[in-house]
């Protein structure tokens, strides 16, 4: 049996960022984003294993109803890289309405991160009111891109979603895009208010261990530390509106 | 009698109308943010015309050419947090924007201090400065997150 392992990473060396994370308010909405990256000392020429964490939050600054999010999109800096060769694949089809468990029964060689979400459910004549999920991130193609399959499920109100992240490449500082869209068929969970996601996977292929994702350093020989524009959230609301927030963080040479 | 209380009269309402004078010219939150981003529109868009690639002559030891990007930043950031600072603030925000320039005063001279440092080709206290930029911005953020600024918060990826 292969063996496998997803870790949660404790990510200590991520104080670079305040505790609340950086935030931004456009009208009456406030984006809050907040992450970091494990081990922060890599090497400058060549990518090393990482694990990824990134929280983002979207509130209202008098307390009112969340809009619905149509669109989510999460940049990574060009200098990460994003392995699939020899990663199993998970399907959409085989995570809709499974519980956690049963998604990692089905799809655990596919597992690569974990999370959580908090998302404001609003029904008519009554007050919005909070659910809280587990996430599972799976590795997974659509229509031939490579893609994030990001699996939900809370237990009250019990229910499961699924979201494919697309990964597109770009020029530009933020050259990886996860990107989904929200459909209103997703009921209840466009009006997020919260996730917290963690992606690291190491993995062996032809006899070599590969890593989810990778980064270096790639500053000149004579400094020892770089900074960067590390993450940046971007949020498309039904009403129309766009508001982003991107974080910068340093990496040490070692 | 009359005249005394007239004269009276006329004097309270002269000094009502000192008194009350400079907070009828402070101009609303919404009107403070329209002038401030019309001024900070046009020196944020200089700024990242004028920092492109600056991180990367760091990366490629080009110490020289960075500075001379970062000196033509810091002008741009010192002229328009002189610009800003002149104009007259609503009323009620006074201590507010009061720590948020002396935010903005720190990122000034942190990005002086940038400047500096590349030009003595000193890397990598260069870059230990751009940290503390960057964290100052954070903070000046955080402090007039109400005002809804788009050009005049602080955005790392406008700097290269």
């Amino acid at each position: 049996m292969r063996r496998l392992l997803v870790a949660l990473v404790v990510l200590a060396g991520m104080t670079a960022a305040t505790a609340y994370g950086e935030r931004a308010q456009r009208g009456d909405l406030i984006v809050t984003l907040n992450g970091g990256f494990a081990p922060q000392k890599l090497p400058r020429d060549r990518p090393a294993p990482v694990s990824v964490r990134l929280e983002a939050a979207l509130q209202s600054s008098d307390g009112t109803t969340l809009p619905r999010v149509t669109r989510v999109e999460l940049g990574l800096p060009g200098q990460g890289l994003i392995t699939t060769r020899g990663l199993p694949t998970c399907t959409a089809r085989r995570l809709r309405d499974t519980t956690s468990a049963r998604a990692l029964e089905v799809c655990r060689s596919a597992l690569i991160g974990s999370g959580r979400m908090s998302a404001q459910v609003k029904l008519p004549h009554q007050p919005a009111f909070a659910v809280h999920a587990r996430l599972l991130a799976f590795n997974g193609r659509v229509r031939g891109h490579r893609a994030v399959f990001v699996h939900g499920t809370s237990g009250q109100p019990p229910a499961t979603v699924v979201l494919p992240f697309l990964i597109h490449l770009r020029p530009g500082k933020f050259g990886t895009v996860l990107a989904a869209d929200l459909s209103p068929t997703l009921g209840p969970w466009p009006r997020f208010a919260r996730f917290e996601m963690d992606l690291f996977r190491r993995y062996g292929f032809r006899g070599q261990r590969l890593s989810y994702i990778s980064a270096s350093c790639p500053v000149s020989k004579r400094i020892g530390l770089g900074v960067f524009s590390f993450a940046k959230a971007t949020f498309a609301l039904a009403d129309g509106r766009r508001i982003s927030k991107g974080i910068a963080r340093s990496c040490y040479v070692r | 009698m009359h005249r005394t209380i007239a004269i009276a009269l006329l004097l309270a309402a002269c000094l009502f109308a000192a008194a009350t004078a400079p907070a009828a010219e402070a101009p609303t939150r919404d009107e403070y943010v329209e002038r401030l981003e019309a001024i900070c529109k046009p020196d944020a868009l200089a700024t990242q015309k004028a920092m492109k690639g600056a991180r990367g002559d760091i990366r490629a030891e080009r110490f020289a050419v960075a500075a001379g990007k970062f000196a033509a930043a810091t002008a741009i950031f010192s002229g328009n947090v002189k610009e800003i600072s002149a104009k007259p603030r609503p009323a009620a925000d006074g201590e507010r924007l009061r720590k948020w320039f002396t935010y903005l005063k720190r990122q000034e001279a942190y990005l002086g201090q940038v400047t500096e440092q590349l030009r003595q080709e000193h890397p990598t206290k260069a870059l230990r400065l751009i940290q503390r930029f960057i964290h100052t911005g954070n903070l000046a953020n955080n402090v007039v997150l109400a005002f809804g600024f788009n050009w005049c918060s602080f955005e790392f990826s406008r700097y290269g």
